[in-house]
C-alpha cells in the first residue's frame, strides 16, 4: 500500500516535467511579446530591448529552457512580470481559495447528486423522478456562467441573500460553488439513478427483501454501496475538471482563486506565472486522481490486492 | 470573414444580464451604509503602485490608485487643464528653457517627513533615470535638471524649450514620492509600500486584488473628507453592474454601452460618461499598394457610415470624429467631416484607376482591389463589430475584404511588424496619450518613421509620411506659447485629415458609474476614474 503510494506520487514528477516542455515550446509558438506588453505604449525599442534583456528573453532558445528546468530542479519557479518577483508566493496565495471553491462544488454534488439520483430511481416514471431529469437536463444544458449569472440576479440583486461578488464571508462561496458544480451534480444524479434502477433489478435485492431485510436497509447498505462505484469513478473524474470550469466561475464571481490569475497571465504572456499555475493544476489534477483511486478501494475490496 | 450575427460569450452573458436587469433594476437598495468609505470596482488588476520601475501597473488601475496616493507639482483637473497642486505657482523663464516652481509651506509625506525642494528634486531625478522611469522615459527625456534653489524653490531646466512640460509634470509619473522611504526601504520599494505626498495613505496592498487607502490627517489641504478608499478587482462588467447595484460597491469603471441602459433604469446610480482621448480608426498601410493613393484613402473615408456606426453600434456613447485627435487632447481643433456618401467614395476610386470587372469587384490593371483587414476582440471597445461594418462598406464598393480577428496577446506584435512582414492592409487601431497632449499624439502617430521597412519606433504604423506635418509637430513640440503650439498643432492635424492616412472612425466615451448619494467621483478622458475628491 505505502510503495503504490510512493510510486503513485513519484509519477508526478516526470509527467509534470513534460507538461512544463511542452509548455515552453507551445508558447514559443505564440505570437506576442511580453516585453512590449509589459512596457507599455510609451516605452522606446531601447526600453524594450532592455526588459528583453533582464527577463533573459533575448536568450537562445535551448539556454532559456534550460534555465527554466533547472530552476524548477530547485524551486525557481522564475520571475513573473506581473507581480515583479517570483509567481510562486502569489500562486501559493490564491491556491486556498481555488481548492475550497472546488471542495465545496464536490461536497455540493454529493449531498445534492447522491440523494436526487437515488430518489429519482426509487420513484421511477413519477413525478420527482421528471422533476430531476428536467432540471438535470437545463444544468447540463445551460453554460455555467450563465447559471452564475442567474444565481447573481436572483439571489443577490433581487432578493439581496447572498454577496454578489468576492469572498466576504461563508455566503460567498456558495453561488460560485453551486454555479461550479451544476454539471457534476446533473451527471452524478443521472448515473445515480441509472445505476440504482440497474442494481434494484438484481437477484441479490429479491434474495435480500426475502430474508426480511427492510427496503431502506437493502437501499442504503445494499444496492447503494454497489451503485457507488461508478458514481465515485465519474466524481473522481470531472473533480478534476472542476478545476478547469474554477476558472470562468472563479472571474464571474470575482474570486480570488488562482483562475483569473491564469487568464491574466496569458493575456501578458507572464510565462513564469502561466508556468507556476500549471504546475499546481498538473499536480492537483493528479492528485484528484490518486485520492479517486484510494478512494475506490475503500469502497470496492475486490481491488485492494491489485 | 466572421457572420456578422455571431456573438461571442461574452456578448451573450452580458445580454443576459442586460434582459435580466430590465425587472431587477431599481430594487435593491444599498445594504449597509458603511461609515465614509468608497469602495471601487475596478475592471483591471492593480499590481505594482510606483512611479518608477513598469509604473503603477496595470493600466488604468494602478494609475487611479497613483492619483489618490501620491500628489504632483501641478495636476490636471477633471478637463485636463493644468492646477496647481504642491507648487502654489511657477514662473516659466524668458528663454523658456527652465521653469520655477515655488512650493506651499509645511506639506509632510505619508511618513511625517517634509515635502521640501530636496524632496522633490530626488523623486523627479529619479523620472529622469531610464534605467528607473522604464515606461515613460520620452516624455521625461526632454529636461535636463532639476535644482532645489531654496527649500520652498524647485528650478527644472530643459534641453530645448518644452511645451509640455507641465503635462509631463501632471502625468502619474510626476509622482513625487518621499526619499526618506526609499533610503530606508530600498529602490524598488514604492511598488509595493508606496510613500506619497497624497490625501489618501496605504493601509493595506493585496497584489492583484485590494488596495486599501485611509485618510491622511496631515494632508496639506486639510484631513480628506473620506476615512477610506478601497480599490477591489471585479474583472466581469455584469458582475460589476450586479455589485454596484447591492451596494456592494460604490463606483465601477468600464461599462460596456449595451449594458449602460440597466444602469440608467436604476434611480439609486448615475451613469458619467465622458469622450476619452483615443480617436478609434483604421490605420491603412500607407507603404504599399492600395493605400499609397491618398484618393483610395479618402474614398474609404467615405465609404463608412461613422454616424451610424456612433449611434447604433455604440448606443450613442460615441462621438463622429472630426480631426486626427481626440476631443479633449490638448490642442485639439475641429477640421473636416467625412460625410458617409458611397458615390462620392466610387467616384474618389474610379478616379484612381479601378473599374468594376465581370464579377462586381473593383480592379486595376487586371489586379483584384483586395484587402486585408486585422482586429481583435475586445482591446478596444467594440472593435470587432467596427471592423464588421467597414468590411462591409468596403464589399459594398466592390471590394474584396478578408477580415482576421489576432488575439489580444500579440495584437501589438502584429500591429508593429516590419515591413515585410506585415499581414495587413488596414488595422483597427486609436493611440491614447496619456499626457492628454496634442503634439505628443501627433509624434507618436503620423510623424514619419525613420526607416519604413523596419518594426516603426513609436506608433507609425500606418508608416504616414508628411515632411511638412513632420516640421510643425518638430515646431509645436519646443513651443511653450499655448495659442502658438495649438496654430501649429491646427495645421498639422489639417494636413493629417486631408492626407487621410487612416479612415476615422469614432471616439468612444469612457462610461463609468456611481451610487447617486456619491459626489465628485471624476472621470478624466485619459480614461481614468479619478476617486480622490469624491465624498457623500
Amino acid at each position: 500500500m505505502l510503495s503504490f503510494l510512493i510510486r503513485r506520487i513519484l509519477r508526478i514528477i516526470p509527467i509534470a516535467f513534460c507538461v512544463v516542455t511542452i509548455l515552453f515550446f507551445l508558447f514559443q509558438l505564440v505570437p506576442g511579446d511580453p516585453a512590449l506588453l509589459i512596457a507599455g505604449p510609451m516605452a522606446s525599442p531601447e526600453e524594450i530591448a532592455q526588459i528583453r534583456h533582464s527577463i533573459g528573453l533575448d536568450q537562445p532558445l535551448l539556454v532559456q529552457y534550460w534555465d527554466r528546468i533547472s530552476g524548477l530542479a530547485v524551486g525557481d519557479f522564475g520571475y513573473s512580470l506581473t507581480f515583479k518577483g517570483s509567481p510562486l508566493p502569489q500562486v501559493l496565495a490564491r491556491l486556498p481559495a481555488t481548492l475550497w471553491l472546488t471542495a465545496v462544488s464536490i461536497a455540493l454534488t454529493i449531498v445534492i447528486g447522491i440523494p436526487a439520483g437515488v430518489l429519482s430511481a426509487l420513484n421511477r416514471g413519477r413525478i420527482i423522478d421528471n422533476a430531476v431529469a428536467v432540471v438535470v437536463v437545463g444544468f447540463l444544458a445551460i453554460p455555467n456562467f450563465c447559471i452564475g449569472l442567474l444565481l447573481i440576479t436572483f439571489l443577490s440583486v433581487e432578493l439581496g441573500w447572498l454577496p454578489s461578488f468576492g469572498f466576504e464571508d461563508w455566503r460567498s462561496v456558495i453561488m460560485p460553488a453551486l454555479a461550479l458544480a451544476a454539471r457534476l451534480i446533473a451527471l452524478v444524479a443521472r448515473m445515480t439513478r441509472n445505476v440504482m434502477i440497474e442494481e434494484l433489478r438484481k437477484d441479490y435485492v429479491r434474495t435480500a427483501r426475502a430474508k426480511g431485510l427492510r427496503r431502506n436497509t437493502v437501499v442504503v447498505r445494499h444496492v447503494l454501496r454497489n451503485a457507488l462505484i461508478p458514481v465515485v469513478t465519474v466524481i473522481g473524474l470531472q473533480a478534476g475538471y472542476l478545476l478547469g470550469g474554477a476558472i470562468v466561475i472563479e472571474r464571474l464571481f470575482s474570486w480570488p482563486g488562482i483562475g483569473d490569475l491564469l487568464i491574466n497571465a496569458v493575456g501578458l504572456r507572464d510565462y513564469a506565472l502561466i508556468q507556476g499555475i500549471t504546475i499546481i493544476f498538473v499536480v492537483g489534477f493528479l492528485l484528484i486522481n490518486l485520492a479517486t483511486d484510494l478512494l475506490y478501494m475503500a469502497i470496492n475490496p475486490r481491488l485492494r490486492d491489485a | 470573414m466572421r457572420p456578422a450575427s455571431s456573438i461571442t460569450r461574452r456578448q451573450a452573458t452580458t445580454a443576459i444580464a442586460a434582459a435580466l436587469g430590465t425587472f431587477a433594476g431599481g430594487k435593491a437598495a444599498r445594504a449597509d451604509k458603511r461609515s465614509n468609505t468608497l469602495i471601487y470596482g475596478q475592471s483591471v488588476p492593480v499590481t505594482h503602485l510606483g512611479p518608477d520601475y513598469g509604473a503603477f501597473l496595470r493600466y488604468p488601475a494602478g494609475y487611479e490608485v497613483g492619483y489618490v496616493l501620491f500628489d504632483r507639482l501641478v495636476t490636471f483637473d477633471a478637463d485636463l487643464n493644468i492646477r496647481p497642486q504642491l507648487a502654489e505657482r511657477w514662473d516659466i523663464s524668458a528663454d523658456q528653457k527652465s521653469a520655477t516652481f515655488r512650493l506651499r509651506p509645511n506639506m509632510k509625506f505619508h511618513d511625517g517627513t517634509p515635502v521640501d525642494a530636496e524632496a522633490v528634486k530626488a523623486s523627479l531625478e529619479r523620472m529622469l533615470d531610464p534605467a528607473r522611469n522604464t515606461t515613460n522615459g520620452p516624455i521625461w527625456s526632454p529636461i535636463e535638471t532639476v535644482d532645489a534653489l531654496d527649500p520652498l524653490t524647485v528650478r527644472i531646466r530643459t534641453k530645448e524649450p518644452y511645451a509640455l512640460l507641465l503635462n509631463t509634470l501632471a502625468h502619474g509619473s510626476g509622482a513625487i514620492v518621499s526619499p526618506t522611504a526609499i533610503k530606508i526601504s530600498g529602490d524598488k520599494s514604492m511598488g509595493m509600500q508606496p510613500v506619497g505626498a497624497g490625501p489618501y495613505m496605504l493601509e493595506s496592498f493585496n497584489q492583484g486584488q485590494e488596495v486599501v487607502l485611509k485618510a491622511f490627517p496631515d494632508y496639506w489641504a486639510g484631513k480628506p473628507k473620506l476615512d477610506k478608499i478601497i480599490f477591489r478587482y471585479v474583472p466581469e462588467a455584469s458582475t460589476r453592474i450586479a455589485a454596484l447595484k447591492t451596494g456592494s460597491v460604490d463606483v465601477i469603471d468600464d461599462i460596456p454601452p449595451h449594458l449602460v441602459a440597466s444602469i440608467k433604469q436604476d434611480a439609486n446610480l448615475d451613469v458619467i460618461a465622458r469622450p476619452g482621448l483615443r480617436p478609434l480608426g483604421l490605420a491603412l498601410q500607407n507603404s504599399r499598394e492600395p493605400f499609397n493613393d491618398p484618393r483610395v484613402r479618402r474614398a474609404l473615408n467615405n465609404a463608412v457610415p461613422v454616424k451610424a456606426i456612433a449611434e447604433k453600434l455604440y448606443f450613442g456613447l460615441a462621438h463622429v470624429s472630426d480631426s486626427p485627435l481626440a476631443f479633449n487632447t490638448y490642442g485639439h481643433k475641429t477640421v473636416g467631416h467625412y460625410e458617409f456618401d458611397p458615390k462620392k467614395a466610387a467616384a474618389l476610386l474610379q478616379e484612381a484607376g479601378y473599374k468594376k470587372n465581370a464579377s462586381g469587384t473593383l480592379e486595376r490593371d487586371g489586379k483584384p482591389f483586395q484587402i486585408r483587414l486585422i482586429t481583435s476582440d475586445g482591446m478596444f471597445p467594440g472593435d470587432l463589430r467596427v471592423a464588421e461594418v467597414c468590411a462591409k462598406s468596403f464589399q459594398d464598393l466592390g471590394i474584396a475584404v478578408e477580415v482576421k480577428k489576432v488575439e489580444k496577446g500579440s495584437y501589438w506584435d502584429y500591429l508593429r511588424a516590419p515591413l515585410a512582414d506585415l499581414v495587413w492592409d488596414a488595422a483597427v487601431f486609436g493611440f491614447n496619450p496619456s499626457n492628454g497632449a496634442g503634439s505628443y499624439h501627433l509624434d507618436a502617430v503620423f510623424k514619419s518613421n525613420a526607416d519604413d521597412a523596419k518594426r516603426p519606433v513609436s506608433w507609425n504604423i500606418a508608416r504616414y509620411r508628411n515632411a511638412h506635418v513632420d516640421r510643425l509637430i518638430d515646431q509645436a513640440k519646443v513651443t511653450v506659447d499655448p495659442q502658438k503650439h495649438t496654430d501649429l498643432l491646427a495645421q498639422a492635424q489639417t494636413l493629417v485629415w486631408n492626407d487621410a492616412p487612416y479612415v476615422f472612425l469614432q471616439v468612444n466615451d469612457i462610461v463609468s458609474a456611481k451610487r447617486k448619494e456619491l459626489r465628485d467621483v471624476e472621470v478624466w478622458p485619459i480614461i481614468f476614474t479619478i476617486t480622490r475628491n469624491a465624498y457623500y
